[in-house]
């Protein structure tokens, strides 16, 4: 029987052979990753030291902090908490990195998404370094223990392989597939495994698609997603990587705890209606819904291609008065190079309010709701509370959708716009 | 160290899949920083006589992917205070698992437990023979072994008791 990616992952990074799904083991991160947040991080760097007496992490170059939530500071106590982690970070010898975009995009930018390697972080949307052969896995406050050990106790988890098949249709986009993948296979068939995706569709799925996909694994119960590396995967990360590791993949004969295969070609586009991750519905059931706000951003999305066909939608047309329409590109990297081609002129001039990379707006700090308002939204989660009010509701839809809505004021089928 | 075994009264049964812990202080509250503060708003909407119904060791049962979402910790620091010992469901949320057991709270994934408990019924959780027993039917169910790390956790009162431990074991 052959091994899964994370199986290979996880058995290089505790210095074995092999493990298989079941075993503990310990296994040393490659690179330990977090963004600074009241009550993590800085509770981290001051528990390191008050409770275990450590002044120095183990190879800092294995760490690295972000700053992207709270950016910028609206109160004197965020800026405050930024400078901790400026200074911990100074004096650790740990890079910071600020103000270049939400840290789980930057991360794959600045190469910490290495294919092979086996990363860290308290938040689960790290899983879509998955998009580039690497596992990546949120572990919440466990995370002190990689501040505090060199080697984090882990359950090696079993994979559930998701193949992909088809090709998907203009105006369908990878959020439409992640949340096609919750419906079909239901918010907790993957509990505590590995969801692994693969299948000939990927050809035909962009890296940032995939990074939405693997984004998202957290609501099928998946503690990770990943992807077995390919040409296009590779060409985007080998040069970026910042360790010299051999990319690995799974045995064709690995042991998987299931294997489904999704068609594709038939997905229509795709609507999250609140208050829960798993509750996905045809867009077209919802048309015609009434909606004031549309956020489109976020580590989900926001990259070049979902502003592209945003832009493309709203080209030559107005969002519509009274509609608040947010569009925060992911990093400002995505920002530079929807500004190179045009696309951030196009969506100014449609009305759109255009603002440089946070993670404010998807978790509520920054452009909130008020009781009774609804969201069209790209971001992560559509909760109560999650963007203003616990009275205000948050559709998830695609970017296109997104577009769509800001122009009718109503959730709209984006397709006929393209 | 041995786990001492949980026992109280099923004090509340979730039986929403998926369910979303937040719900348990409300969204509104959910930056309340105040332990007391926290226990006041908990259950508002559930049983507003939970709070003096409840009592020290009592249980929660909760149903299939139990704290689905992003889980946040207030709403079961409010439990913990009122004086709820852990919480039994048929599965869990790997989040809000690992989140809680870092917090030394017992999680028990007990498959076919909404099948074996009503509320208020006197609950046991034998860590020893990995079951939950209900002293009120005479029944009982096997629960899912924890994992070596996870007890570890348990028995030494969250992750940095659990560090601490490790520590000893390596330097032994």
């Amino acid at each position: 029987m052959g091994a899964t990616i994370a199986e290979k992952i996880l058995a290089r990074a505790a210095g074995r052979d092999r493990v298989r799904a079941g075993e503990e083991i310990k296994a040393r991160p490659d690179f330990v990753i977090a963004y600074d947040f009241p009550g993590y991080t800085d509770v981290i760097f001051r528990q390191m030291k008050e409770d275990f007496g450590i002044d120095k992490v183990v190879d800092p170059s294995r760490f690295a902090l972000f700053i992207d939530h709270m950016v910028p500071a609206v109160t004197p106590q965020e800026e405050e908490l930024h400078q901790v982690t400026r200074d911990w970070g100074a004096a650790q010898g740990v890079p910071v990195y600020e103000r270049k975009g939400i840290g789980h995009q930057v991360a794959a930018e600045l190469g910490y998404a290495t294919p092979g390697a086996f990363v860290v972080h308290f938040d689960g949307h790290i899983s879509q370094l998955g998009t580039y052969g690497a596992l990546a896995i949120g572990v919440r406050r466990h995370l002190l223990e990689a501040f505090v050990k060199e080697r984090i106790q882990i359950k090696v988890p079993k994979t559930t392989r998701i193949d992909l098949t088809g090709r998907l249709r203009p105006g369908v986009m990878a959020r439409d597939v992640f949340h096609h993948i919750v419906r079909v296979i239901g918010p907790s068939a993957c509990r505590f495994q590995v969801l692994e995706i693969g299948g000939n569709a990927l050809e035909h799925i962009s890296l940032e698609g995939r990074q939405t996909i693997t984004c998202l694994a957290m609501f099928t119960g998946a503690i990770t997603a990943i992807i077995n590396p390919d040409r296009t995967s590779l060409d985007y990360a080998l040069p970026r990587a910042r360790i010299a590791l051999d990319p690995v993949s799974s045995d064709p004969d690995a042991d998987y705890a299931a294997v489904h295969r999704i068609d594709l070609s038939g997905l229509q586009p795709v609507v999250v209606i609140p208050p829960s991750p798993a509750n996905t519905h045809d867009l077209s059931d919802f048309v015609g819904t009434e909606v004031q706000v549309g956020y489109l951003g976020s580590c989900a999305s926001g990259r070049v291609e979902d502003l592209r066909i945003a832009a493309e939608i709203l080209r030559g047309r107005q969002v519509k008065p009274g509609f608040q329409l947010h569009v925060v590109p992911t990093s400002q990297e995505i920002m530079r190079q929807a500004a190179e081609e045009g696309i951030i002129t196009d969506l100014i001039a449609s009305g759109a309010f255009v603002t440089s990379s946070s993670c404010d707006y998807c978790f509520g700090r920054m452009g909130v709701m008020s009781a009774g308002q609804r969201a069209v939204s790209t971001g992560t989660l559509n909760v109560r509370g999650r963007m203003g009010s616990p009275d205000s509701e948050i559709f998830i839809v695609n970017a296109a959708a997104v577009a769509a809505a800001a122009i009718e004021g109503k959730i709209a089928d984006p397709r006929p716009y393209l | 160290m041995p786990l001492k075994n949980l026992r109280g009264r099923a004090a509340f049964v979730f039986d929403e899949i998926d369910f979303d812990v937040d719900q348990i202080v409300g969204v509104k509250n959910i930056k309340i920083k105040d332990t007391d503060e926290l226990a006041k708003v908990a259950m508002q909407g559930y049983d507003p006589d939970f709070a003096t119904r409840v009592k020290p060791g009592d249980l929660l049962i909760g149903n299939e992917n139990f704290g689905y979402g992003h889980p946040h910790y207030p709403p079961m620091i409010a439990m913990r205070r009122l004086g709820i010992s852990g919480v039994v469901a048929e599965s869990f949320s790997p989040g809000y698992w690992r989140g809680e057991i870092a917090m030394g709270f017992p999680q028990i994934a007990c498959p076919g437990v909404l099948g074996l408990v009503s509320r208020w019924d006197e609950l046991e959780v034998d860590w020893k023979d990995s079951q939950v027993i209900n002293r009120t039917t005479g029944t009982a169910l096997p629960f899912e072994p924890l994992s070596d790390g996870d007890r570890m956790m348990l028995e030494h009162g969250g992750l940095i008791g659990y560090l601490h431990a490790r520590d000893e074991e390596e330097t032994e």
